[in-house]
């Protein structure tokens, strides 16, 4: 009976610290974002940083956050790199199924952004 | 040290404000799994608070559960179908919105305040936020509001000429360059995951 006692108490106390435990690992993501917006002369240098941590999340067996692949693969196509953009749209898709209407939008019209095609 | 005062601060703002526990039925009741945070509308003097703003709100959502839509995605995206700032985006309709990048409920955040006032010795940084959830079939499920302020202090140093000094050297570096992010990433923090406003836990949090 005590040790069913210290057992329910244990599981209360790990949960506990399991809900205040982040789950994800995100590697500075807001940093960055802001970053690039504070001043878009970093953003190539922040493009890179990000592609750096999602590697090592991937070579760790971690999961990518949501919006990680899908912000990066906006930051290639912005930067004009549409075969990265669109390998990072299909890896959101495949980690995060809520995502998939975006992606395949993205993926099959939305590779030239239409700001751009209005320019040229 | 400016980080403890600031957490200490932030800690007594928070206590202070006691109202009734969110209604949170109609938020059970559409069980979101995914939500879409788009640019907010701003009533600030602080032209770029929006930006900044939109980086602080993934984490937060995501670390409670919810598949979180790309931020900066999704404002590339709004700004090709012609809406170029978070006022514009707010007056869509929210089921056009949810409808047009799949997600079950958007994320609405006006920002009321996001400025410094300054006194001679001293600074007042404050951010002030409405937010407002809304299922994809244009049902509120969620509102709030959350308001953080600091003022940076020093500590005595038992001269009182120093003292001033050092007021006015801290007062002038925030003068310059008030730090307004960590501001509004705790107010994110307590109003989704503190009493009485948090929201429940979302599909992947709950599977832990």
């Amino acid at each position: 009976m005590r040790i069913l006692f210290y057992a329910a108490l244990s599981v209360l106390v790990l949960s506990g610290c399991a809900t205040n435990k982040g789950m994800y690992d995100w590697g500075g993501y807001s940093g960055i974002l802001y970053n690039s917006y504070k001043d878009p002369a970093t953003v190539a240098a922040n493009t890179q940083k990000l592609e750096l941590h999602i590697q090592a999340l991937e070579q760790s067996k971690q999961k990518v956050p949501p919006g990680l692949y899908a912000d990066l693969g906006t930051m290639y196509l912005q930067a004009g790199d549409k075969e990265k953009a669109k390998a990072n749209f299909m890896k959101e898709r495949n980690t995060w199924p809520e995502s998939a209407g975006l992606m395949d939008a993205l993926i099959n019209n939305g590779v030239t952004p239409k700001a751009k095609e209005a320019k040229s | 040290m400016r980080a403890l005062v600031l957490a200490m601060m932030l800690l007594l703002t928070g206590c202070a404000t006691q109202q009734a526990k969110t209604d949170l039925s109609a938020f059970n009741a559409a069980k979101p799994r995914s939500i879409l945070v788009v640019p907010a509308a701003n009533k600030s003097l602080d032209v770029d608070a929006p930006n900044y703003l939109l980086t602080t709100l993934t984490v937060p959502l995501a670390e409670k559960g919810y598949y979180v839509f790309p931020v900066h995605t999704a404002k590339t995206v709004l700004e090709q179908e012609g809406f170029f700032d978070g006022d514009q985006v707010q007056k869509q309709p929210p089921e056009m919105l949810a409808r047009l990048f799949g997600a079950d409920a958007v994320l609405f955040v006006t920002i009321n305040r996001w400025d410094a006032q300054y006194a001679v010795l001293s600074t007042v940084v404050t951010v002030d936020f409405d937010y407002r959830l809304v299922y994809k079939d244009g049902t509120e499920i969620w509102k709030a509001n959350k308001k953080m302020q600091y003022s940076p202090q020093q500590q005595n140093t038992g001269n009182p000429v120093a003292n001033l000094l050092a007021a006015a050297l801290t007062a002038a570096f925030e003068r310059a360059k008030p730090n307004y992010l960590p501001l509004a990433q705790m107010a994110n923090v307590q109003v989704l995951t503190a009493e009485p406003t948090a929201i429940p836990n979302g599909p992947y949090r709950a599977v832990n």
